[in-house]
């Protein structure tokens, strides 16, 4: 591993993020318990996915780039469900 | 009330779109789901603007540039090798120009804004959620506002790699890691003079360097661009191959800026915004229908991204089908042409030409042999060309390409066949 | 009833940059928005307004890049103003809250609204001064730092203003607030409603109209501020016998390095000398590479 002299948290806090009420990425950690693969978890720039210990994944929408990396890598069908964040929240870049 | 046309999305695409159309005196909604447009894009770092020339005669007097790019480098890296091929050129630092680092933030706000000056209604902040149909055509959009419906003689759906509407009409596939890859991207703050010294550019002068060979063999390739006072550096890998390959994505980013050739370029420098997107780069021979009744697809809803190798380019191509998708409407309300007119207009221009001339790039630039073995087997050819090998004589040229091709299992037949598949992708 | 509730709105880069080493705050006009405070404080303007058939009017001070959160709120059937003025101005007004509430009482033209709303403080630099100052300007009651503002019928047809405010240990406070009066909101409770797509598209296109704030300096001005200083810290009392207690106290055997100055260089340099001080004492394990300042 290269040390890239950032921590993650502060990697993630120079992303500007109007969390909406809703959450746009719905998880149904169910399914996920009989994936092998785990993909999102490793593939998530934002790293939003964590397994959990009973082999499902937790999910944080909140810090979503809303990039769409997590459902086209997922193999389990039904388990991701994905959609926008409400207009006007979500990820703002301001230098993309 | 019914408008003429509606665009999803106030990217370059949509907002070339929207600008085409309104120009024509049609009544025009441009949707945006971010805060201001821009602020949901994020991309390497290069626009080409050639293709405003006759839209937007000057152009380049008011865009929101960083830098003008005036020195191109591609550089082959392996662990602590680097072969730097670069170019520069005055030309490209003077009006018409080649192409400039800018961000999208700005620029996306600057195009939109002259959407909204030919007469297009820019609406923010709302999300297109659906589409609404009625006998086998597309009549309008429902948006994620309160009386959110909104109808419209055609829709066009400039909303992304992404592209939900796209795939509410079965036009795109649900999933296609294959022919997605993911750019993950650092800017990075640094003085200019920091810069303009690293670089070697001096005033308004930017550097554009495009890098095989440095993502851990995931089929991909990385960047840096020289903003005003800031750097973009990142990778963009095979969505298929990261997930393959369990490797964290800013790690990518990590190797690429702790790499000897590169780290004394970004030493010292913050992270000022973490990013990442989607790229669609399955090439011509993956583009989607790109219309429907009532319904046009444009800018990377349709896949019209070039990642051809040598060339990296997205926003001319959505700029240029933006334009055309505009035209196209225009046609249909006001003289009842088919809109299929649309996929004429593009094949006659760059943008379908430049795909269809360049249909075998993405597979080849993505194959396993040109990301995973030509570049150390490049490397190690220079190296032993450039070391000198006193008292022992110089090897010759071709005796180092055989060592060199055995060591990194290259057999020469597989390097004479994608020589000649490379001079025909890219003849 | 008729009348008039005002909001008073801040839009500002809720994200502004600040240099690390210079301190310089760079403000980005684009990312110009309502901080939470303020979005209730429209919401709840807007609740009031509707309950009492009254006009809504949101004002912001600042350049174009208000216009933004103005126009969503036009769409939301708000009227809107925006009282420009020069930007050392501005930078000065925003500094100075009596002349900012003078202005900004000056802009509604002699109008007194039954009801003022604005956010507890600003969400970049505010002392929370600003409401007290408009009730002041306006000579009304100030109801500050409410966490719930809601409208009670009486008999008769006649409504009073509840309002509930939170107090230090988790009390909370319940008051009847007298009209008119200036209510300041925490962002809490309410969420600002999304304007239709029709009254957007209305907006979309629609001149916010502009009003000069009026040149008004306060009588008190800051003429020089010297930086904040921390407050002392409490030490524990040594303990021991009255030898060690004296030793403890005057550290006359223990070996300390005296203070050495740096300086005066560069912040660079500075920063460099700081690091190098905090790995000597053991505050930093190593320089991580990665720190180089240049």
């Amino acid at each position: 591993m290269t040390w890239d002299g950032i921590s993650f948290e502060d990697r993630m806090e120079t992303v500007e993020f109007r969390v909406g009420e809703r959450p746009h990425i719905v998880v149904d950690s169910d399914i996920c318990r009989s994936c092998t693969t785990k993909a999102c978890v490793t593939a998530c720039p934002a790293n939003l996915f964590a397994p959990t210990s009973d082999g499902g994944i937790l999910f944080n929408y909140e810090q979503c780039f809303e990039c769409g990396t997590c459902y086209q890598v997922c193999d389990s069908d039904g388990a991701l469900s994905w959609t926008y964040p409400d207009g006007g929240h979500g990820v703002v870049f301001r230098s993309g | 009330m019914t408008y003429d046309v509606i665009v999803v999305g106030a990217g370059p695409a949509g907002s070339s779109a929207a600008l085409m159309a309104a120009r024509a005196g049609l009544s025009v909604v441009l949707l945006e789901r971010g805060p201001y447009p821009g602020s949901k894009n994020v991309y390497g770092g290069v626009v080409y603007g050639r293709v405003l020339d006759d839209v937007l005669p000057g152009w380049w007097e008011e865009v929101p540039v960083q830098r003008w790019v005036t020195r191109r480098s591609t550089m082959v890296l392996t662990g602590t090798q680097a072969l730097t091929v670069d170019f520069r050129s005055g030309a490209w630092g003077q009006a018409p120009y080649n192409g400039c680092t800018t961000l999208r933030s700005d620029f996306d706000g600057w195009l939109a804004g002259k959407a909204v000056e030919a007469g297009a209604q820019l609406v923010t902040s709302t999300v297109a959620t659906g589409l609404i149909r009625e006998a086998g055509r597309v009549v309008g959009v429902r948006t994620d506002r309160p009386d959110g419906d909104l109808r419209a003689t055609v829709v066009i759906a400039a909303d992304g790699v992404n592209s939900l509407l796209a795939k509410e009409l079965g036009l795109l596939p649900k999933t296609d890691p294959k022919h997605l890859t993911l750019g993950v991207k650092e800017v990075l703050s640094l003085p200019k003079d920091v810069i303009d010294e690293r670089f070697g550019v001096r005033g308004e002068e930017g550097v554009d360097v495009e890098i095989l060979g440095c993502t851990r063999g995931i089929a991909g390739g990385g960047f840096v661009y020289t903003n005003r006072d800031t750097l973009s550096v990142g990778v963009v890998v095979s969505v298929d191959g990261l997930a393959k390959s369990e490797v964290r994505p800013e790690q990518l980013v990590a190797d690429l800026k702790a790499h000897p050739a590169i780290a004394p370029w970004v030493q010292g420098a913050e992270v000022k915004e973490y990013s990442a997107h989607l790229i669609p780069e399955g090439g011509y021979d993956h583009l989607p229908q790109l219309h429907a009744p009532g319904f046009l697809l444009t800018g990377d809803a349709a896949g019209l991204c070039l990642a051809a190798g040598i060339w990296l380019e997205g926003v001319n191509f959505a700029i240029g089908s933006g334009l055309a998708a505009g035209r196209a409407a225009a046609a249909h309300v006001l003289g009842g042409a088919e809109l299929s007119s649309y996929r004429k207009d593009l094949e006659s221009s760059f943008v379908l030409q430049d795909h269809k001339r360049l249909r075998k790039a993405p597979a080849l630039v993505l194959s396993d042999r040109v990301q995973q073995r030509y570049p150390q087997l490049i490397a190690d050819l220079v190296e032993g060309l450039f070391t000198v090998t006193n008292p022992t004589a110089k090897p010759g040229a071709i005796s180092l390409l055989r060592g060199a091709a055995k060591r990194n299992g290259v057999k020469l037949r597989h390097l004479a066949a994608d020589g000649l598949a490379g001079g025909r992708t890219f003849r | 009833m008729g009348g008039l509730v005002v909001a008073l709105l801040r839009c500002t880069d809720l994200r502004a940059e600040v240099d690390p080493l210079s301190g310089a705050i760079t403000r980005e006009p684009r990312t110009a928005a309502l901080s939470a405070s303020d979005a209730a404080a429209l919401e709840h303007a807007l609740r009031i307004g509707s309950a009492w058939g009254a006009r809504v009017l949101a004002i912001s001070l600042g350049g174009p890049e208000v216009e933004g959160p103005l126009r969503e709120a036009l769409a939301l059937g708000a009227e809107v103003l925006r009282v420009a003025t020069h930007q050392s101005y501005l930078e000065e007004l925003v500094a100075d809250e009596q002349a900012l509430a003078r202005a900004l009482v000056t802009a509604l033209a002699g109008e007194l609204p039954d009801l003022v709303l604005c956010a507890d403080r600003s969400a970049d630099r505010g002392t929370g001064a600003l409401p007290a100052f408009v009730a002041h300007e306006l000579g009304v009651a100030q109801a500050p730092g409410l966490v719930s503002l809601e409208l009670a019928s009486l008999d008769g047809g006649e409504t009073e203003l509840l309002a509930e405010r939170r107090l230090d240990y988790g009390r909370r406070e319940r008051m009847r607030v007298p009209l008119p009066a200036v209510c300041s909101v925490e962002g809490a409770g309410v969420r600002l409603r999304r304007a239709s797509l029709p009254a957007s598209l209305a907006a979309s296109g629609a001149t916010i109209p502009v009003v000069d704030a009026a040149l008004v300096p306060s009588a008190v001005r800051v003429v020089q501020a010297r930086p904040a200083r921390p407050r002392p810290r409490h030490l524990p009392a040594p303990t021991g016998t009255s030898r060690e207690r004296l030793l403890a106290l005057t550290g006359a055997l223990l070996s300390h390095e005296p203070p050495v100055v740096v300086g005066p260089v560069d912040a660079p340099e500075a920063a460099d000398a700081l690091l190098e001080f905090l790995v000597h004492h053991g505050y930093l394990s190593r320089a991580p590479s990665g720190w180089a300042v240049t």
